[in-house]
């Protein structure tokens, strides 16, 4: 029994031995000596450990000993590990902890650069933004109009940005170029994007200095990015408004149709229109897309669509007693845009291949003159692209793209055509050399076979984070661009225009407040000039004289914009403000002058209210830009007339409503509520005698609809999630 | 006979010893568990959060402490305003939860809280984010309620899916009122397995009833 005891005694001692405790005391900090409190300090593999204090200190007992590893973990920061050796009864150890990369502390480049995206914080737009921004008619480039750096022309179709004319504006999708992204023009009728904004998960708008990815572009890119699959649900759309009606169908999220007819005919019905529509505008319209993920790191997006709209206007003439003449147009465009992406290594490396092709087809008649033009771009497109770092932040891309572009065109009964093998590569790397600092510098190189020439362009970007809310970046690179087919077709001699970038940006960004300033710089070379015996003021004409490339111009200015979601309860709004200084001598103009397209001040409000109570979303608009160049043959100096301003108060509205399965979406809108009489310009008899005033279509607009979703869950169609 | 003593006697001390680990898990758990049901609103969790992980690194096989310490982020990220800081808290409420999951595969706890996470993640930004979110959410509902439908939290959790949507949106109090008194009814059969196990949400279930009831 005794003995027994004594072994009793001599194990209660080893566990007490064993049990000896030490204490560990320290401080946590981050690398400026900030205190960080609620940090965890834990010996790996065991209980023990403890949180630090307001002070950022701590301390805690153990009963280990010898070699044990202390770590020191806080969220938003880099987890550390040290190695102690446990002999005294007190050890201190001291932390300074690292910031992790992440959202709330990382610069982005945002010089040139304006996000419409959902996986993005540093988002300015949405899809849904554009659908509910009144005068935006829920199209793309309309929306797009209302940020800083971009001109408002009424009677045209494209992206005027920061003195650049609407060609110098490329859409692309899913990184490849879009052919024919807008209707067919027609003259001062301008025309809309032919994708809807719900197609895409991020637009953004380059007011310049872009990516290396990009090319073909002197001023701009507007670069959309499709929907990824995001849910299994199938369900029917149906849209009924006074221009057409629609139906959708989509299955399982995966494949989706849509079938579109429209008709303007019951709302030229309703309307005084200030442009004589012959043969009102319709078309049939269809597409198809597929949106599968093959494989977990492998996703297969395909879209295809085909359009056929016709419309014929009546447009004033000098000649024949002042007979309006006929111009009709039929357009029927075919086009597919293909992407399949995968990854390997986790994630880290990642392979996108993509395939398009676009064929389109103008059946015009001007009198009874036919000037047919047919246009076809076959694109291929693969990037590689490596990602390194803790948060894999920073990325080494590098691709390559080949195009074969093909054109047609028929004018005054002499047939010009033209082909071109276009082919780039491009490498381009995102690095940061600090969570603060950031930086993406780029090249390009490219080769046009129309005119036997290559370019090799730089790019880069910086970007300083100068504190927790704001930001300074600049961008700067070379721009090339093929000069356009109307001037290749006579002359195959050209060689690519050419534009400078040097943009600044500030930006501060709190709690759903942005505000941005920017500055830029543009210097444009080798453009396309013209010559003819006399200035013709006609812009659908068709260039018969000589050409070269010694046009040049500049552009310069600032923008400024406000976004404000927070200070206004379930309200949104924004202002923007941009001045341009620019001039150029290029196309035909006989000395350097600011284009006709271009405008000094350029000023947007846009807002918006949701009322919970009552379902609806209101917005209201209201630009105002400053007087257009025009062109008069009396005037002194060359396009020295000026317009009067254009102004434009817009609203619009929406209701929603569930109804078991099924939600529906009524909505109205009227643009230019006070019927302004907006004038874009004026057009010259060649005499120089008559003009008459290029206007809007129509002076007030009203519009209205309904769309109707039905779905085998009962989701939330997406014109109704609106701001909650 | 002394041989076979000592042999008992050792045995039983080594018994103990590792019971005193065992129980070590149990009592240190108990305690948080209890201490995070009962706390006040507002009150910091981080402590315990930080706790639970450490117990979490060396009970590699428990599924219970990441659960918890999920948990707490959870009303972590509830309490905090900032969206882009929310966003941080629940990236680390999803990795504690994720955790849990490849330990325990197809728990209702584990399916409900990761519902829970996926609809906060809506909550920073509700118009860029119902769709995606909207699906991992629902996704994990389902696959909850699967496994075990009389787990009170799916029915709350859809309640207050409803509760929080405006009426024209195909939600509202008096549409929630039905699925409400529902989960009510589920908490009251709700036996929690053991001190561990999750047993929250009646009151908020309860303070929902008394709002849907206000005419």
């Amino acid at each position: 029994m005794k003995y027994l005891f004594t072994i009793g005694l001599f194990l209660t001692a080893l566990l007490q031995v064993n049990h000896a405790q030490r204490t560990i005391t320290g401080k946590v900090t981050d690398r400026k000596g900030e205190a960080l409190v609620g940090a965890n300090i834990a010996i790996k593999g065991s209980y023990d450990g403890a949180t630090t204090d307001s002070l950022g200190l701590f301390s805690f007992k153990t009963r280990k000993k010898d070699t044990v590893s202390i770590v020191a973990a806080y969220l938003g920061y880099d987890t550390e590990i040290r190695i102690v050796v446990l002999k005294n009864p007190l050890h201190q150890v001291d932390f300074q902890l690292r910031e992790a990369f992440n959202d709330l502390n990382v610069v982005t480049i945002t010089a040139g650069h304006f996000e419409a995206s959902d996986s993005k914080r540093m988002v300015m737009l949405r899809p849904l933004d554009i659908a509910t921004t009144a005068s935006g008619g829920a199209d793309i480039t309309a929306v797009m109009q209302l940020l800083p750096g971009a001109n408002r022309v009424g009677e045209q179709e494209g992206l005027f940005v920061r003195g650049g004319a609407a060609y110098e504006t490329k859409t692309v999708i899913d990184g490849m170029i879009v052919q024919n992204p807008f209707f067919s023009s027609t003259p001062d009728v301008p025309q809309r994007g032919r994708f809807s904004p719900f197609m895409f998960k991020g637009m953004a708008f380059s007011t310049g200095g872009y990516s290396a990815q990009y090319g073909q572009a002197l001023s701009s890119v507007l670069l959309l990015d499709t929907q990824d699959k995001v849910s299994d649900n199938s369900g029917v759309n149906l849209i009924a408004h006074l221009a057409g009606v629609g139906v959708g169908y989509t299955h399982k999220g995966e494949v989706s149709g849509q079938l579109f007819y429209s008709n303007l005919a019951p709302f030229l019905q309703l309307v005084k229109t200030n442009i004589d529509f012959i043969k009102p505008p319709q078309g049939l319209g269809s597409s198809i897309s597929v949106n599968k993920q093959l494989a977990k790191n492998a996703q297969l997006k395909m879209y295809a669509t085909y359009t056929d709209n016709d419309n014929a206007l009546g447009l004033p003439n000098y000649e024949d007693g002042g007979k309006p003449y006929i111009f009709s147009l039929r357009n029927r465009n075919f086009f597919t845009n293909n992407t399949y992406k995968v990854n390997f290594n986790a994630g880290k490396l990642i392979w996108q291949t993509g395939f398009s092709f676009s064929n389109n087809t103008d059946d015009i008649k001007v009198g009874s003159v036919p000037s047919d033009r047919q246009d076809r771009r076959i694109q291929m497109r693969s990037v590689l692209k490596q990602l390194w770092g803790k948060k894999q932040q920073n990325s080494i891309l590098g691709g390559a793209e080949y195009h074969l572009i093909q054109n047609n065109n028929l004018f005054n009964g002499y047939k010009s055509s033209l082909e071109d093998h276009y082919s780039a590569g491009f490498v381009e790397t995102e690095f940061y050399i600090h969570t603060k600092l950031a930086m993406r510098a780029g090249m390009r190189g490219e080769y046009t076979s129309s005119i036997g020439k290559a370019n090799i362009a730089p790019r880069l970007s910086l970007a300083w984070k100068t504190g927790d809310n704001s930001q300074i970046s600049v961008a700067t690179g070379q721009f090339y661009q093929t000069p356009e087919r109307n001037y290749l077709y006579l002359n195959q001699n050209l060689d690519f225009e050419l534009a400078n970038h040097y943009i600044a940006n500030y930006q501060w960004a709190k709690n759903d407040r942005t505000f941005r300033v920017e500055i830029f710089q543009k210097e444009y070379k080798h453009l396309v000039r013209e010559f003819q015996n006399s200035f013709d003021p006609n812009p659908y004409r068709f260039p018969t004289g000589a050409t070269n490339n010694r046009g040049y111009g500049q552009a310069n200015g600032f923008d400024v914009f406000f976004r404000d979601k927070k200070s206004i309860k379930a309200a949104d709004f924004w202002l923007t403000y941009s001045y341009l200084n620019t001039k150029r001598l290029f196309q035909n103009y006989p000395v350097e002058a600011m284009p006709t397209f271009a405008t000094k001040h350029n000023f947007s409000a846009v807002y918006k209210q949701f009322v919970p109570k009552i379902a609806c979303n209101f917005g209201l608009t209201y630009t105002y830009t400053s007087g257009r160049p025009y062109y008069d043959i009396q005037q002194e100096a060359f396009l020295s007339g000026r317009t009067k301003a254009y102004t434009n108060l817009s609203f619009a509205a929406s209701h929603i409503r569930a109804i078991k399965r099924s939600f529906i979406v009524f909505f109205m809108t009227v643009d230019n509520v006070l019927a302004t009489k907006n004038e874009f310009g004026y057009r010259y008899s060649p005499d120089g005698t008559q003009r008459f005033v290029v206007t809007p279509v129509v002076y007030r607009t009203v519009f209205f609809g309904v769309s109707v979703n039905i779905s085998r869950k009962a989701d939330v169609p997406k014109e109704g999630k609106l701001d909650i | 006979m002394q041989r076979i003593i000592t042999t008992f006697v050792t045995l039983a001390l080594t018994a103990a010893l590792l019971s005193a680990q065992d129980n070590e898990y149990q009592t240190t758990m108990k305690e948080i568990v209890s201490s995070i049901q009962t706390a006040a609103a507002g009150e910091d969790l981080t402590p315990y959060a930080n706790q639970l992980e450490r117990i979490a690194g060396v009970e590699q096989k428990e599924w219970l402490p990441l659960y918890w310490a999920s948990f707490c982020y959870m009303l972590k990220a509830l309490a905090e305003n900032d969206g882009a800081k929310k966003d941080i808290i629940l990236e680390k409420a999803e990795a504690l939860i994720g955790k849990a999951d490849s330990i325990q595969a197809k728990n209702d706890e584990i399916l409900v809280l990761k519902a829970n996470l996926a609809s906060l993640r809506i909550g920073v930004d509700p118009q860029g984010r119902w769709q995606k979110y909207g699906a991992i959410s629902g996704a994990a509902l389902t696959a909850a309620k699967a496994v075990n439908a009389e787990n009170p939290r799916i029915g709350l959790h859809e309640a207050q899916g409803i509760f929080y949507t405006p009426e024209a949106f195909g939600g509202g109090k008096e549409k929630a009122l039905p699925l409400i008194k529902a989960a009510i009814e589920k908490f009251e059969k709700f036996k929690p397995t053991s001190d561990l196990m999750p047993n929250w949400g009646k009151e908020v279930a309860q303070y929902m009833l008394i709002e849907a009831e206000k005419k």
